[in-house]
């Protein structure tokens, strides 16, 4: 693991009318390891993914990607400095193929202009030619080759999990946020879901996910950070953690159902 | 090997569409050119509506610009005609773009409105126009003028018309089958999930209103002068609701299906007119709610369904 | 003087039908997200049923009650948005098709209407028998024709009930749920069917009230629905599509706009046409949510 962090999200804090969603937070992201935000729900998890995706500018304090301050900056312009994202919801691009909607991730690796694809530049056919060939070896690592004529809107909702996935791959990110992955996969798909993770993670690509189910998650992720009304309330190893009172008492412990109670912030 | 045969195909149906011209005679060709047209503009628009998921009712405001401005350049102010060409043109591609900017931000039916009105727009300043556009009662008495010498005229001009289509098709086809068809085709299917792909949607949008809407300038230009004479009822809601009818029954997203769809309902009215008069615009409402209750990819998806089969 | 207040009472009736088109817009708008066009031919088709009740049903023979030919029409009407909602909205909605589909679905359904009209009644304007007659009237400063007060009196009063409809009654509740989350108010137990076909059946009654009431005016004409459906749209953007008193104010600023800029401004006649128009992107573009924002979600 390097001692460069690849993200650094330093104070930051977001509200949304009266009600706070995250409150300065701070944790860094290193290559090729696997980080899980946890929480119970209402705790910020989503609204720092928000944040660090761009869907949302920070109130106060900075996300850095490599060095570079990201916060601020448009959704597209932060995925295309190499930050790629699935979604809780799968999202596929229904009216087009299962080889085009992950190429569609390919975007930022061969956007050329109008004129440039027209005349037929040899860089925009070398471009094409690598994206689909990429295509073919992400469709194939994500285990989908079968379904590769299939009307993507056909796929089980964990086939369009791993689409999601190749997708997000395609674009060739630095880190990759996966919001939810495992929820609503039946076991099987979850065991090959992190076997796939830790692939990724292992070609040195920094994962951030948000997680509930725990048994997916500890024995998956490297570092654990748990925010609880926005705040962070703990951080460490998965070991360290499930030890940890505080964390105990938020959210491991009998008082789950409590939890639900609490507003909702988005 | 694949790069000659596809080049065959393509000059055999140049060829084919170009000796029609030469065949047909009189009235006949006058309802084959205004055919190409069509099919011209309803490539340009299937592709801003159907790949690019934009519902603009602007397309032949834009065809009416492109017309009206190749003749008053080339005919009302006498400016060299390659010159009135290119700024009819430049005219048409700036003014698509000022309406982009501000229309792509629009969501869903809400740009069809605002492009609506702008197309009203249009037709109130070209009839408005006085001596210059000649109001209400257009423009005629002009003739295509020479170009090096050489003056197009009869079936030739018809074969300017299906180099058109060609032309049109071409660029679209390979444009689709690229990065920036897939950005168009992500935004249409979901903006958000593009826009975290690294698609800067704005721009794309922008990019294809303006390209496609530069595209409906040219085949007016072209439109110009089939009859020598531009009237702004042409450009009016009329048409804009015939296309868009031609994209959908044809299959929206598909090349083909634009082809298809804008060759049926142009020649339909031929044989619908002398049964059922002029309801034949009712037969097009009825054919076009019954295309998206039952067959939403249209014609296209038809005749896509029949080798699947085949092969399955 | 005179001039200007003739003016006022021509244009407030104008912007009353305006408001009335920009009201059936937000009927169906609201609870279904859909905007349909379709609605001007609603308009239209109610100011031929009008006429069509008062000339051809033996009417002339039994001298029969204006309010007979109101009810002919919201009948009609409220069977045909039915008619329409079950053919067309309904199977797409039941799908789960993109919102787009019954938008353009309604497309084709406007066409349907307004070429069926032509082939039912002919492409000349039929002239439209006023309840109360052509002779002016005069209320203190105000003057006009009778059919203008009608059209003002009948606007505010249904525009009075369709606020005290959704203010105070569980129906109206009902509406204003679904308009502001669908899948809630599903949640809660409300029928969004029910609530989808009922928001087609009053626009249409609504739309079709709208031409019955302008057609003594302006002859029933099946060239009338495209403008009044972008006039009515323009209204509905201009007052803001969140608020039912907004439909009223949007229809009223349109109007007031066109009739003064007509009257007053100094440029040919025909560039006036344009304003509804400027006024529709200048809205869309610089004031999306419209004069009246809606309410913030309660």
């Amino acid at each position: 693991m390097s001692a460069i962090p690849l993200v650094s999200i330093s104070r930051l804090t977001k509200h949304f009318g009266g009600l706070t969603a995250v409150q300065d937070l701070t944790f860094d992201l290193h290559p090729g390891e696997i980080l899980a935000l946890i929480g119970p729900n209402g705790a910020g998890k989503t609204t720092t993914f928000n944040l660090v995706a761009g869907v949302f500018a920070p109130g106060e304090g900075s996300i850095a990607l490599g060095g570079e301050r990201i916060d601020g900056l448009p959704v597209h312009a932060i995925a295309a400095r190499g930050l790629m994202r699935t979604f809780q919801h799968n999202m596929p691009f229904a009216g087009m193929s299962l080889t085009d909607n992950i190429l569609v991730g390919c975007h930022t690796r061969c956007s050329d202009s109008l004129f440039d694809i027209l005349i037929g530049r040899r860089r925009v056919r070398r471009r094409e030619t690598a994206a689909r060939l990429r295509a073919a070896e992400l469709i194939k690592f994500v285990g989908l080759q079968d379904r590769i004529d299939d009307d993507v809107s056909a796929l089980s909702f964990g086939e369009g999990r791993l689409l999601e996935l190749a997708r997000a791959l395609a674009g060739e990110p630095r880190v990759i946020l996966l919001d939810e992955p495992a929820a609503g996969l039946t076991q099987p798909e979850m065991t090959r879901l992190g076997a796939i993770i830790r692939d990724i993670a292992a070609r040195g690509v920094a994962v951030l996910l948000i997680e509930h189910d725990m048994h997916f998650l500890l024995p998956l992720a490297h570092r654990v950070v748990v925010l609880n009304f926005g705040r962070k309330i703990a951080e460490g190893t998965p070991e360290a953690i499930v030890r940890d009172r505080q964390v105990i008492e938020a959210y491991l412990g009998e008082a789950v159902g409590d939890l639900a109670m609490r507003p909702a912030s988005a | 090997m694949r790069l000659l045969r596809d080049a065959l195909i393509w000059f055999a149906a140049i060829a084919a569409a170009s000796a029609l011209a030469f065949w047909l005679g009189g009235y006949a060709t006058d309802v084959y050119r205004k055919m190409l047209i069509w099919v011209a503009l309803a490539l340009s628009y299937n592709f801003l509506f159907g790949i690019a998921g934009q519902v603009a009712f602007s397309h032949f405001a834009f065809a009416g610009v492109g017309a009206y401005a190749i003749v008053i350049f080339a005919h009302q102010l006498g400016l060299p005609f390659g010159l009135a060409f290119i700024l009819a043109l430049a005219l048409s591609a700036a003014l698509a773009f000022v309406v982009a900017l501000p229309s792509t931000r629009l969501e869903g039916f809400y740009l069809a409105l605002a492009t609506l009105a702008f197309s009203q727009l249009v037709l109130v300043v070209i009839s408005e126009g006085g001596d210059l556009t000649g109001g209400t009662g257009g423009i005629a008495n002009y003739r295509l003028p020479h170009v090096f010498d050489v003056t197009i005229s009869g079936p030739w001009y018809t074969v300017v018309l299906v180099l058109l289509v060609a032309s049109t098709l071409w660029m679209l086809r390979r444009l689709d089958r690229s990065a920036f068809g897939r950005a168009c085709r992500a935004i249409r299917d979901n903006a958000v999930a593009a826009a975290a792909m690294g698609i800067d949607v704005r721009r794309i949008k922008v990019l294809a209103f303006t390209l496609t809407s530069t595209l409906a300038g040219l085949a007016g230009i072209a439109y110009a002068y089939i009859d020598n004479v531009i009237n702004p009822p042409v450009f009016g809601l009329e048409n804009i609701f015939l296309l868009l009818f031609m994209i959908i029954v044809g299959g929206a997203g598909s090349h083909i299906g634009a082809i298809i769809g804008a060759v049926f309902l142009y020649l339909a009215p031929f044989v619908l007119e002398p049964i059922v008069g002029h309801g034949f615009m009712v037969v097009f409402g009825v054919l076009v709610v019954l295309t998206i209750l039952f067959q939403p990819s249209g014609l296209a998806g038809l005749v896509n369904r029949w080798p699947a089969r085949r092969a399955t | 003087m005179s001039d200007l207040l003739e003016l006022v009472v021509s244009a407030t009736a104008s912007g009353s039908i305006y408001a009335l088109v920009a009201l059936a817009y937000l009927l169906i708008l609201r609870p279904t997200s859909i905007i349909n066009f379709a609605v001007g031919e609603w308009a239209a088709t109610g100011a031929f049923v009008g006429v069509a009740a008062q000339t051809t049903l033996a009417w002339p023979a039994l001298d029969g009650p204006y309010w007979l030919a109101v009810i002919a029409v919201l009948v009609c009407l409220g069977a045909l948005g039915w008619l329409v909602e079950a053919l067309t909205v309904r199977p797409l909605i039941a799908r789960g098709a993109n919102i787009t589909s019954p938008i353009l679905a309604l497309l084709g359904v406007l066409v349907i209407f307004r070429e069926s009209l032509t082939m039912l009644f002919g492409a000349d304007p039929l002239p439209s028998p006023p309840p109360f007659g052509f002779k002016r009237v005069a209320f203190g400063l105000f003057a006009g024709v009778p059919q203008q007060f009608l059209i003002i009196t009948v606007t505010f009063v249904l525009f009075a009930a369709v606020w005290l409809f959704f203010e105070r009654t569980v129906w109206g509740r009902a509406f204003e749920a679904v308009a502001l989350n669908r899948r809630a108010a599903a949640l809660m137990g409300i029928n969004l069917r029910r609530v989808t076909t009922f928001a087609f059946v009053s626009g249409a009654m609504v739309a079709g009230l709208a031409g019955l009431l302008m057609s003594p005016l302006t002859s029933a004409h099946y060239m009338m629905g495209l403008p009044l459906a972008i006039q009515g749209f323009t209204a509905l953007v201009i007052g803001g599509v969140g608020r039912v008193e907004g439909a009223l104010l949007g229809g009223l600023v349109l109007a007031f706009v066109e009739q003064l800029g007509a009257r007053y401004l100094p440029i040919p006649s025909g560039l006036t046409l344009g304003f509804p128009f400027v006024l529709l992107i200048l809205f869309l573009f610089l004031r999306p949510s419209g004069l009246m924002p809606p309410r913030e979600a309660r």
